[in-house]
């Protein structure tokens, strides 16, 4: 009774301190600790799903129409989760190390760019943008193309041992990248680094705004993945991407198709990938190259390997994690040196404002992620939430 | 006349300089085969040839008529043939269940939409596949709970998980790559009895291959030997026993001089 | 197509790809040492390299401050740039080996590569801080030095900047004094032993860890020279430059054959000659649709190729042999 009490009074207490103190990153992040907590408290079933519920469809939303910077990193949040999901799949089920995973992202959200703006007017003369209701049917359209894209990666190189996979996945990644970058000569696919805009949004409902509307359907989005992903681990196909994780020759002696499994593991990380390529492109009205470099491949990575891989609940808590400290800690670092700086604060007899300009915390993404890499694999290489077998398979081997 | 079960014909194989196999011939109808040799005589070679992990550079194998040279492992497990290995390859950190159900990859009909859509047909299908893991896990004996993690296994019963695992797909030709190893006299019998109750019950035909004399002589119906490369004798298992030739593989010429005596 | 143009650009393009070739083979080096040894790709070698052309940019900045660059010999300079980056690069090789790898060389193979990517990210954010804090800059540029710059006119249209030789015999030096120390030395037979056998060589009484130590150390000092050649030729600098060489001089040492020293070299102006040739003729020969641009995909498709129809390489790979 009082688990079930804190539970709740955690998330209210949390909700109330986010709508009183609308500036403070603290307080965010205090509200999304609670549903964490939520998530792991000791509470009966149903009392757990309907605070989840209740947090995310109904007092987000509210949060969120008074402050939309919230409802944006709850947005981003999302997106990011569905493509942890997405390479938990490749990386921590089939255990095939993809560097170059943001190539299928980025082919999902040029898919909806090139033809949901004004820019395929470029390349075929006229009829474009499509109508905005096309969205609906481009989200499965990129889908099928980066699966397509993954297939068509996977082919000739899942022969490859661990190691020149994952080389070989990094280089496909920046191939992608420079194509993107420079596709805008003879024809003009990509419009080069200038990237495309003006990109339409999905027709909505109810007069909702477009951060509301972009944030549920997000939601819903990874409600679908998630559930894909646990009933594609409860079977056979799961099954059988463990045992070629385990030991790929005893597998395929014992009837497990390697390459077939492999490119269906690629294959449908690739499609959560493209779908949620397609719902950014729409959110973002602009993209370009920047969005799409191996910094993303990385974060993602990150992501993975910090909530455990192969562990649905650790790729969510992953990405949350990272992409919170990424929007939010990192740039509220920036933003309160740069408050002190101004105010003239002194530590130990140095003015802050003597602070070289260059230094500025925002920018140091890499670093983190770096942190993240190095000291997950030497400390908790299983990750937070571990799968139990994954547990077992690491600690085994020190 | 009918094709034998079992036919390899000719089979060569080299790495490099080494010749591993030479022109060996094998054919099984039925029963239990056994394959002895000293150590490097190309044994464990053989039976990556025959299921597809290498290829042979000269000779040909068949199964049930069907040629299965070029063949995958995976496709030639599908037709019915599979294998343990020398060394325990377990999947250690699955359950013994699911080691089980892995076997049974191959003779799954279910297609990826029945998976994501969970149809009826996906949970009768797992059901079933279920409930028959554990009837085989039953059937070879396994001391431990079904879903104890397979490296916690004791040794025996790894060695028999490995055999359910095998029989998981329902193969009418099983090859066991020296299964009693690293057993007791006593363990070793008892695998035997489970070996000849397979082959019993499910018309099973077997080819072990196997150091151990005792089981070798007990539980053969016939008994293939092999140094170097080459089949130096084949027949019931007490003529191989005295042939002079194999007593010289093994032993070295000296201890064929000491029994001047031709085989009985 | 202008063919005497394009004949005529050719002994240039030739040049250039064999500088760029030197270079890429001196950053290789260090990747296939390392994997010869431990089976292992050292991804943060592209940080320990352009380590090595900070250290240098900054020992010229110094002199140039105390206005000493004018008057020492630039030969005098260049030792002092390469000597300092080679010990600061290969210390730090060994420092990253000690507190990243060796805790995580009795795990799955995945593991150290990820713990690698992971110092590669940190170590670029970690030299963006220092210079950041330093210098309140991180895109340098090198003060120039006259008398490299100054250019031969061999023929009408090649001509040869002291520097570019400069490279090249560098590199032909330590690839040299390579050579010797890995084939002619009592501890370049250690190194083999190693690479080719770990628990063999440990039995015999060789200290495997310092072996390991001492092949971060050689590989990272050729990849801090490498760095201040980089930067010398090239000029401009960011914590970031040190990816793509990095990733092309990989490359470069799967295509002569990883594990294998000479591989490395082979490899490496193959490479340079490859990315050289499609810089300067893509642009003419597809009439400007795809140019120069397009080199770094030339460079990575040469990478996929490779390790999907020859993994072995030119030369052919020297790894452990499997159990």
């Amino acid at each position: 009774m009082t688990r079930a009490a804190l539970a709740i009074g955690l998330i209210a207490a949390s909700a109330w301190a986010v709508a009183t103190f609308p500036r403070s990153v603290l307080v965010f992040l205090l509200f999304q600790g609670s549903l964490l907590h939520a998530y792991l408290a000791p509470i009966p079933r149903w009392l757990r799903v309907a605070l989840l519920a209740a947090a995310l469809l109904v007092l987000m939303p509210v949060i969120g129409a008074y402050n939309g910077y919230y409802l944006e990193v709850a947005t981003q949040v999302g997106i990011f989760v569905a493509l942890a999901l997405g390479l938990n799949i490749v990386v921590g089920l089939a255990g095939l190390l993809d560097l170059g995973y943001v190539a299928f992202f980025a082919v999902g959200a040029y898919s909806w760019a090139i033809f949901g703006s004004p820019h395929a007017n470029l390349i075929f003369g006229g009829g474009f943008p499509l109508a905005a209701g096309w969205f609906w049917a481009f989200l499965v359209v990129g889908l099928l193309v980066a699966a397509g894209a993954g297939v068509l990666l996977g082919l000739p190189v899942l022969r490859l041992r661990g190691d020149y996979l994952a080389i070989v996945t990094l280089g496909f990644g920046e191939v992608i990248r420079v194509l993107a970058n420079n596709l805008d000569k003879p024809i003009n696919i990509t419009n080069g680094p200038k990237g495309i805009t003006p990109i339409s949004r999905p027709p909505v409902p109810f007069d909702v705004s477009y951060a509301e509307a972009f944030y549920f359907l997000v939601l819903a989005i990874v409600g679908v993945v998630i559930l894909v992903n646990r009933r594609l681990e409860d079977s056979h196909v799961g099954r059988a991407w463990e045992a070629i994780r385990e030991d790929e020759l005893a597998a395929q002696a014992m009837g497990v198709p390697l390459v077939r499994s492999k490119l269906l593991a690629f294959a449908c990380g690739a499609s959560f990938a493209g779908v949620m390529g397609v719902v950014f492109s729409a959110k973002q009205v602009f993209i370009n190259p920047e969005s799409f470099t191996f910094l993303e491949s990385i974060g993602v990575l990150a992501m993975v390997i910090l909530g455990g891989m192969g562990s649905i609940p650790g790729a969510v808590v992953g990405a949350t994690v990272v992409t919170v400290l990424n929007l939010q800690v990192l740039k509220g670092l920036s933003l309160w040196l740069n408050e002190l700086k101004n105010a003239g604060v002194t530590v130990f007899g140095l003015s802050l404002a003597d602070l070289p300009t260059q230094l500025e915390p925002a920018k140091y993404e890499r670093m983190i992620f770096g942190m993240i890499l190095v000291l997950m694999m030497i400390f908790r290489p299983q990750g937070i939430f571990p799968v139990r077998r994954r547990a077992r398979e690491l600690a085994g081997k020190s | 006349m009918t094709t034998a079960l079992f036919e390899a014909r000719g089979v060569t194989k080299r790495f490099g300089g080494l010749t591993a196999l030479h022109q060996v011939d094998f054919v099984l109808d039925r029963g239990i085969a056994s394959i002895i040799g000293p150590n490097g005589a190309g044994k464990t070679t053989l039976f990556n040839i025959f299921t597809g992990l290498y290829a042979a550079d000269e000779g040909g194998v068949a199964f049930q008529g069907r040629p299965l040279l070029g063949l995958r492992p995976d496709q030639i497990t599908a037709l019915g043939v599979c294998r343990t290995f020398q060394n325990i390859r377990l999947f250690a950190n699955m359950t013994a269940l699911e080691n089980v159900l892995v076997g049974m990859h191959a003779r799954i009909g279910l297609r990826v939409w029945d998976v994501l859509a969970r149809a009826p047909r996906f949970h009768q299908t797992e059901a079933a596949l279920q409930a028959r893991a554990v009837a085989l896990l039953e059937r070879v004996g396994l001391r431990g709970d079904p879903n104890a993690v397979a490296r916690n296994l004791p040794y025996g019963d790894q060695r028999r998980l490995e055999i359910a695992r095998a029989l998981a797909a329902g193969p009418a030709l099983l090859l066991l790559d020296e299964p009693t190893a690293g057993m007791t006299q006593g363990e070793a019998g008892e695998l035997m009895g489970l070996l000849r109750a397979l082959v019993a019950d499910l018309g099973l035909a077997l080819i072990l291959i196997e150091h151990n004399m005792r089981v070798v002589m007990e539980v053969s119906d016939r008994v293939t030997v092999l140094d170097h490369g080459e089949k130096i004798a084949e027949g019931p298992p007490r003529e191989v026993q005295a042939d002079p030739r194999v007593i010289e593989a093994y032993l070295g010429t000296a201890a064929r001089q000491r029994r001047p005596r031709a085989a009985r | 197509m202008d063919v005497p143009l394009l004949i005529g650009i050719f002994p240039q393009v030739l040049l250039d790809g064999l500088i760029l070739g030197f270079m890429y083979a001196l950053i290789a080096l260090g990747y296939t040492m390392v994997y010869g040894v431990l089976e292992f790709i050292n991804f943060a070698h592209s940080e320990i390299f352009i380590v090595g052309a900070f250290v240098g940019v900054e020992i010229l900045l110094g002199l140039k401050g105390a206005g000493w660059l004018e008057s020492l010999p630039w030969p005098l300079v260049l030792l002092l740039l390469l000597v300092a980056a080679m010990t600061v690069s290969g210390l730090l090789a060994v420092t990253v080996e000690r507190v990243a790898y060796r805790p995580l060389r009795s795990a799955p193979r995945l593991i150290p590569l990820i713990s690698a990517i992971g110092v590669s990210f940190f170590l670029q954010d970690l030299i963006r801080l220092v210079e950041s804090v330093w210098r309140n800059a991180f895109n340098l540029v090198y003060p120039t030095l006259d008398a490299l710059n100054h250019r031969f006119e061999l023929t009408e249209t090649l001509d040869v900047s002291v520097k570019s030789l400069v490279v090249i015999v560098a590199a032909l030096a330590m690839l040299w004094v390579l050579h010797m120390l890995v084939n002619r030395t009592k501890i370049g037979t250690a190194v083999r032993a190693v690479a080719e056998d770990q628990a063999a060589a440990s039995l015999m009484g060789i200290d495997v860890n310092r072996i390991i130590s001492l092949t971060f150390l050689i590989g990272g000092a050729m990849g801090g020279a490498a760095g201040v050649l980089f930067g010398v030729q090239y000029g401009l600098i960011n914590p970031y430059s040190g990816f793509i060489p990095g990733l092309k001089a990989f490359t470069a040492a799967v295509l002569g054959g990883i594990g294998n020293i000479p591989g490395a070299m082979v490899g490496g102006i193959v490479l340079g000659l490859l990315e050289a040739f499609a810089a300067s003729y893509l642009g003419l020969l597809t009439g400007g649709a795809f140019g120069a641009e397009y080199k770094d995909i030339f460079a990575f498709s040469v990478l996929i190729l490779i390790l999907v129809f020859r993994p072995k390489g030119l030369l052919g790979e020297i790894v452990r042999e499997r159990a």
